[in-house]
């Protein structure tokens, strides 16, 4: 399994488009929309960056999906897939071996979003525990989110185009762009239905309400929840994936 | 050493494999060849455990794949057709990879890696990136990534596709080592002068069954029907059909007889008596190609 976790980290690593989507777009969001909003609307400048730092954390979390798609799209169409199973390597841990990664790479993710907001914006962060717990039940979800539509998507685009689907409709719904209060009442129950609100009603209540982690258990049962489906649904798509890889 | 026994797979619709019967001795070269779609590659996907399900017994070792195939998969080098290497990685790097994944590690996982380079003759390349390599160094890479884990058993699926002369003359000489290491080998190929050459004994497919098997000499004493081939622009093929099973094959004509030199001596006899001149009229000796168009027809296999 270390093998794995080690190959795949590296090739990350060299991967320019893993950088753009996880680091520098989220910057630009950030930069743009405080800056937009911060400026015309006279909003309160703390509730407004923490609207939007985790908001567009939670957001382009979500785009790990793309990087985990091509990965086990590309593995699955060179042959490497099938080179694997050819070996002793246990299904679960090939499986948990390309997990990992892009679960640390999520995790960096938003230590260094979060480290922006603060160091730009003087975003306060709360209870330290509680924030790490809502990050790893957040890259649990949205990993295992993109290892479900890796082993289920036929062609890479397909998967790029529900990705999209699953970040910028979960950002819209969940309230990630606007706070649910403003939204009409229907708009406010579906958000209830996605991991995203969950997230950053998690995040909001550690850095906003001083919340601990007993005050964000509902968040934490909800994401956890939501990736444990994922990953359910991953790993009983797998034999199928394996049926199609080349070999 | 390996017993395939009415192993069939099928994917919805389509039988993949059907009542399949194979024996592969220990230490022995075998040939596995068909047409494209024929079941070559369900049948090695079972073999080195990518297909887990289909229907009848396989044993390797006198350990059925069902229960063992773990333990199977360590006895198992597999070298599958596309080439499977990290591009971004080095020789080595590429090694050490499988050789993890068989669980091999530290100074013994080394070692070996140094060995297999010299043994694939990129040991002057070992930190080179395989992106740079060309299509035969990668091809021999390929090979050597399933060879780290010194198997017993080592499965070929068209490891000479696109490769130069000198690459392919090179995975011979290692295909030769191997043999005369006693490594049991599962050769699939399309290319038959390499399986006639390589190959101690032989198993034909075709639309999912096992249509021939046995050792080659056992193959080409069943099979040897000399014939003549006949070219010529005015020779047609009502002239030659009194004289016997009469293909169209190249240029010409090819007639199969168990009395060659008599069917010879007519086909000249009619040919001068009609004042037709060939330009080719000679005896031809049985080829693997010529065993492999008879057990599996000439018709194209992908017009559906």
């Amino acid at each position: 399994m270390n093998a794995i976790t080690k190959l795949e980290f590296k090739k990350k690593i060299q991967d320019k488009g893993l950088w753009f989507w996880t680091f520098i777009l989220p910057i630009v969001f950030i930069v743009g929309f405080i800056s937009i909003f911060g400026g015309n609307t006279g909003a309160d400048s703390e509730q407004l960056v923490v609207q939007i730092v985790p908001g567009y954390t939670v957001m382009f979390s979500f785009y790990i999906m793309i990087s985990i798609v091509i990965a086990f799209i590309k593995d699955r169409d060179s042959g490497m897939t099938a080179r694997i199973a050819s070996t002793p390597l246990p299904t679960l841990q090939y499986f948990m071996g390309k997990w990992i990664p892009f679960i640390l790479i999520v995790l960096i993710q938003i230590a260094v979003l979060f480290g922006f907001g603060v160091a730009v914006y003087d975003m306060p962060l709360g209870n330290a525990f509680a924030l790490i717990m809502i990050s790893v039940a957040l890259a649990f979800v949205s990993t295992g989110c993109g290892m479900a539509m890796a082993v289920i998507a036929k062609t890479e685009n397909m998967g790029i185009a529900l990705t999209q689907v699953i970040a910028l409709g979960g950002a819209m719904l969940g309230g990630l762009w606007m706070p649910v209060e403003f939204m009409p009442d229907i708009m406010q129950n579906i958000a209830q239905f996605l991991p995203h609100y969950w997230a950053l009603q998690g995040y909001q209540t550690v850095i906003l309400d001083g919340g601990n982690v007993l005050d964000v258990w509902a968040s934490l049962l909800v994401l956890i929840a939501y990736g444990a489906v994922c990953i359910g649904i991953a790993l009983s798509a797998y034999p199928r994936y394996l049926k199609l890889s080349k070999s | 050493m390996i017993d395939i026994r009415d192993v069939s797979k099928s994917y919805g619709s389509i039988k993949a494999l059907q009542h399949a019967d194979l024996h592969i001795e220990k230490g022995s070269c075998f040939g596995l060849v068909g047409p494209n779609g024929a079941g070559k590659s369900t049948l090695m996907k079972i073999l080195v455990g990518i297909l887990e399900e289909f229907g009848g017994t396989v044993e390797i070792g006198g350990k059925p794949v069902h229960q063992y195939r773990r333990d199977i998969k360590r006895q198992i080098g597999y070298v599958p057709q596309d080439i499977c290497l990290e591009e971004t990685l080095t020789a080595r790097d590429n090694l050490l990879l499988f050789g993890q994944l068989y669980g091999l590690s530290g100074k013994g996982l080394n070692e070996q890696i140094s060995e297999v380079l010299t043994l694939i003759g990129l040991e002057k390349r070992e930190k080179s990136i395989v992106s740079t390599f060309s299509g035969g160094m990668k091809r021999r890479l390929n090979i050597g990534c399933a060879l780290l884990h010194a198997p017993e058993i080592i499965i070929l699926d068209e490891p000479t596709v696109g490769v130069d002369p000198q690459s392919r003359r090179a995975i011979f000489e290692l295909i030769h080592e191997l043999k005369a290491e006693g490594k049991t080998i599962v050769y699939s190929s399309h290319y038959m002068e390499e399986v006639e050459q390589l190959c101690d004994s032989i198993g034909f497919i075709d639309q999912g069954m096992v249509v021939e098997h046995g050792t080659m000499k056992e193959v080409f004493e069943k099979h040897r029907h000399s014939s003549i081939f006949i070219e010529g622009d005015q020779v047609t093929e009502e002239v030659l059909a009194p004289y016997g099973e009469l293909m169209e094959r190249e240029n010409g004509y090819v007639i199969t007889s168990i009395d060659p030199l008599a069917t010879l001596q007519k086909v000249a006899l009619a040919l001068h008596s009609q004042a037709l001149q060939p330009t080719r009229l000679e005896l031809s000796q049985t080829k693997l190609e010529g065993i492999f168009f008879e057990l599996t027809g000439t018709q194209l296999r992908d017009k559906g």
